[in-house]
C-alpha cells in the first residue's frame, strides 16, 4: 500500500509539559494514520524523536514563570516532507544550536545535537522575545 | 503516557526494573527515583532495566540511564538493558551508547550469565 500525499495540518498551543509531549507525539499519530505510513516508519519515527528533543526544550524553557504566551505549535506535511513549527518564550537558544554531541558520561545536553543529525533541517530564529524554531524532515 | 516502573527480583538474584511508557523528560525522574531505591537496598545492585514496555526514548530518559548506570557501578554492580524497540535502538545508536550498554533482545537473554 502506498502513502497519501494529501496535505495535513495540525496546530494546538499548551503550556504543560506532560500535556504538551502528549499532543506532539499525538500529532505525529495522527500524521501516520493521515498518510497511510505504518508504525515503526523510519523516516517519521526520527522526525518523531527531533520533535520530541526540540519540543521537550522548548516545554521546559519556553514558558517561563510569569509568561502569559502559551507555546505555539504546527505540524504540516505536505509534498513528501514534513514541517513543524514550535514558538516560545524562553531565553534565546542561540548558544545552544552548535553543541556538539557530549561525553558518554554526560546526562544531559545531547537533544539539539541529536536533532540536527536526525533532521534535513532545523532552523531557529530570535523574534522579539520569541524563539521560533522549523523543524523539516523529507519522509 | 506517564512512565510506570515495577520492580522484581529474579531467580539468581538480579533486580529486573520493568519500565512502562515514555521515558522522556516527564518520565525520566521516576525511573531515577527507582533506581535510586534499588541501589539503596542492594549493597551490589545487579539490575536489569527491562525497556520492553517503553514506547519512545528521549535524550533526557537517556540520560536517567547514564545516571544509573554511574550509580549501580559506584556501588561497585552491573546495569543490562533489555529490549528496547526499534526507536531506542536507534537512540543508542545515534548517540554510540551502544557502546557504553550492552543491550539484550529479551530479559531472559539479559539474565544468561548475569
Amino acid at each position: 500500500m502506498g502513502t497519501n500525499h494529501e496535505p495535513f495540518e495540525f496546530h494546538a498551543t499548551f503550556a504543560d509539559l506532560e500535556e504538551g509531549l502528549d499532543v506532539l507525539h499525538r500529532s505525529v499519530d495522527d500524521l501516520r494514520e493521515a498518510t497511510g505510513r505504518k508504525f515503526g516508519d523510519r523516516p517519521l519515527m526520527l522526525f518523531e524523536t527531533a520533535l520530541a528533543e526540540i519540543g521537550g526544550n522548548v516545554l521546559t524553557h519556553g514558558y517561563p514563570p510569569g509568561t502569559t504566551r502559551p507555546i505555539e505549535y504546527k505540524l504540516r506535511y505536505e509534498g513528501g516532507s514534513v514541517v513543524a513549527w514550535l514558538s516560545d518564550s524562553g531565553p534565546p537558544a542561540h548558544e545552544h544550536l552548535s553543541n556538539p554531541m557530549p561525553a558518554h558520561s554526560s546526562e544531559a545536553g545531547r537533544g539539539i545535537a541529536m536533532a540536527r543529525k536526525l533532521l534535513d533541517e532545523l532552523g531557529y530564529e530570535r523574534d522579539g522575545q520569541v524563539n521560533r524554531w522549523r523543524l523539516v524532515k523529507r519522509l | 503516557m506517564a512512565l510506570e516502573v515495577q520492580t522484581h527480583q529474579a531467580d539468581n538474584g538480579v533486580t529486573v526494573v520493568a519500565a512502562t511508557g515514555r521515558l522522556d523528560v516527564s518520565g525520566a525522574p521516576t525511573l531515577r527515583e527507582a533506581i535510586g531505591e534499588v541501589v539503596n537496598t542492594d549493597g551490589t545492585p545487579r539490575v536489569i532495566i527491562d525497556m520492553g514496555g517503553i514506547s519512545f526514548v528521549d535524550s533526557t530518559g537517556l540520560g536517567s540511564v547514564i545516571a544509573a548506570l554511574k550509580q549501580i557501578r559506584n556501588s561497585q554492580g552491573e546495569l543490562r538493558l533489555a529490549a528496547p524497540n526499534q526507536q531506542a535502538r536507534v537512540v543508542l545508536e545515534l548517540t554510540t551508547l551502544d557502546r557504553v550498554f550492552p543491550y539484550y533482545a529479551t530479559v531472559e537473554e539479559a539474565l544468561t550469565g548475569f
